[in-house]
């Protein structure tokens, strides 16, 4: 029972990060109705900046992770702007087609410059742990699920509170009016698309902190990131951490019952079991 | 008569890419294999992404499946080679029915996650199985004899492009183009669309699945994650989008010339051949989204203003 418990804590506690991860793409679908494909590559991104940030300037993770987020705003926005913009019309295929691209650009040009060595951020703190009520909650991972939870708060403000929130969502509802308005969606795809961005580039930080780097991760972060969205709902920050904590508690029962290398089967074929049972609902919003 | 001239410049085609084996150098024609059957798959993404609309990010379980059809036919059951490539290609088929089934009720990113998902999740599944040799792979009997491979892979490619040519006249290919375009009005229109994107999903696993049979006894030792390769699904796709999807010759052109290009980059890093891949699809799908086969005319027609035009339908 004890291990059952303590099983749940560690799955839940990673589920928070893999919401924190599938923010950023439910915001870019639910309001450009884009599924950027590249956006576990802009996770490995963030991871990297955060290693390099930590390794190279000495910075502490935790810190460095408003840094990283600035920097993948920034080049979230610009590739918007001057690329994604230019396609952002087109049939379905073609925005799956760019963002695949991307995906494959990134992922290479990754290895490049920093080469195929896995990585990880290891702060001096990241192997401590304590005691709570029998159970062992490793400290690295509790401060990832805090800043996810924070960020998913924050995001969550950002959108119900704030003008430009406000503009954000008009332009999912209907493009044409929130025009009409004097929304420029120009500017508002852009912006929405550096804050799905730097949703990542946080994701890839904390990720570095609980787990490996590599410039291969991006694919299957992807994959999980669109399933978190569904399982959440696209245009609800803190019901996508509901959706990452729930599969983050399925991934760890399964490693712990089954066997680990079932885990991304779970993750998949709790997906298709969901788009299956209740597509109605998901296709009325998509 | 125009006709006669299009099939009679085919067939001599054919034929001068038939007799390479015998003209050209070792490296040319294990090159020319690896097109060959790159091109294959191509052409069966094109029955499912390009004709159907559905873009599959999965196909090279298929061809994974094909692979690990006949090598689990030759090398535990001492079958031979054609029984083996059977074995596979009903491996292949089968899982397109059985996956195609219920995700194929999925549409546009759904369905495309979820065999991305697919992809991801095969080559775990079979690095489990016993009689797959688990993650240490299998080995089949040698067989020396690249001249008697490209052959089967060129018969193949062509087998692929022929049908594809009688999906687009058949009253089938209306069918998947009628869904591509619209897929309630196809269904209202009295089109089966669930067992035409089965069958189309199907053709795409034979024909992948056959493929991987054969690259499995030319190169004679397969293992989980060379068998499910994903960056197979990068190539396939991108050359048949870069050809051109839905049309018969787009992505076997597509892939002969991407093949090409990425074989002389790599002859320095091959770091640098996935990056291009990855920036000519980026490149494709802004100014020429129809393909190189559509390029053609519309360059001739509008010179550089066709890619103007190009970006003004789809920019924001």
């Amino acid at each position: 029972m004890e291990l059952f418990a303590q099983i749940v804590v560690n799955g839940m506690l990673l589920g928070g990060l893999y919401g924190l991860m599938a923010l950023g793409m439910g915001l870019v679908w639910g309001v450009l109705n884009i599924v950027n494909l590249a956006h576990g590559a802009l996770i490995m991104l963030g991871g990297y900046a955060v290693y390099y940030l930590y390794t190279g300037a000495g910075i502490d993770p935790f810190a460095a992770l408003p840094i990283a987020m600035l920097a993948l705003f920034c080049f979230g926005f610009v590739l918007q702007k001057l690329l994604l913009n230019l396609i952002v019309r087109s049939a379905l295929l073609n925005t799956l087609l760019i963002t695949f691209g991307l995906d494959v650009v990134f992922t290479y040009l990754a290895q490049l410059a920093f080469s195929a060595d896995f990585r990880t951020i290891n702060p001096p703190y990241a192997g401590n742990n304590f005691s709570f009520v029998g159970l062992t909650i490793p400290v690295g991972r509790l401060a990832a699920f805090a800043v996810a939870l924070l960020l998913a708060g924050l995001l969550w403000l950002f959108l119900e509170r704030t003008r430009t929130g406000r503009a954000i969502r008009a332009t999912a509802q209907n493009l044409t009016a929130a025009r009409l308005y004097g929304v420029n969606p120009k500017t508002i795809y852009a912006l929405t698309f550096g804050i799905g961005a730097a949703l990542a580039g946080a994701a890839g930080g904390l990720y570095g902190v609980v787990g490996q780097i590599t410039p291969y991760i991006g694919v299957t972060l992807t994959a999980k990131s669109f399933v978190i969205a569904i399982l959440g709902g696209l245009d609800k920050p803190l019901g996508v951490i509901a959706g990452g904590i729930a599969l983050g508690v399925a991934e760890a029962l399964t490693a712990l019952y089954i066997g680990p290398t079932y885990t991304d089967v779970i993750g998949f074929g709790l997906l298709v079991l969901v788009l299956v049972s209740r597509p109605a609902q998901i296709f009325e919003r998509a | 008569m125009k006709n006669i001239v299009t099939v009679a410049a085919l067939v001599a085609l054919v034929a001068a890419l038939g007799a390479v084996p015998w003209l050209g150098s070792a490296p040319i024609v294990q090159f020319g294999i690896n097109a060959l059957l790159v091109a294959t798959l191509a052409q069966g993404w094109n029955i499912i992404g390009g004709y159907t609309g559905y873009a599959s990010f999965g196909n090279s379980v298929f061809y994974g499946l094909g692979t690990y059809g006949t090598a689990i036919a030759m090398a535990n059951y001492h079958l031979p080679f054609g029984v083996g490539l059977v074995c596979g290609a009903v491996l292949g088929v089968a899982c397109a029915l059985l996956f195609g089934l219920p995700i194929l009720r999925l549409r546009g990113p759904y369905f495309a996650i979820a065999t991305l998902g697919l992809s991801a999740v095969m080559g775990a599944l079979v690095s489990n199985l016993d009689i797959a040799g688990r993650n240490i792979g299998l080995i089949l009997p040698l067989f020396r004899g690249d001249e008697l491979f490209y052959e089967l892979a060129l018969g193949l490619l062509v087998l692929a492009t022929l049908t594809v040519f009688w999906v687009s006249r058949s009253r089938f290919g209306a069918g998947l183009v009628a869904i591509r375009e619209n897929e309630d009005a196809a269904a209202v229109m009295g089109i089966n669309t669930t067992l035409y994107k089965v069958l189309a999903l199907a053709l795409a696993g034979f024909f992948s699945a056959l493929a991987g049979g054969i690259h499995a006894y030319w190169i004679t030792f397969i293992d989980p994650s060379s068998a499910f390769d994903s960056t197979l699904n990068v190539k396939m796709v991108i050359m048949a989008v870069f050809g051109g999807p839905g049309t018969v010759f787009g992505p076997v052109i597509g892939a002969f010339l991407l093949s090409g290009i990425s074989e002389l980059l790599a002859s320095n890093v091959s770091t640098v051949a996935s990056l291009f891949y990855g920036l000519v699809i980026v490149l494709a799908v802004v100014f020429m989204p129809k393909g190189l086969v559509d390029m053609g005319g519309g360059v001739r027609r509008l010179g550089w203003k066709y890619f103007i035009q190009n970006i003004r339908q789809n920019r924001l």
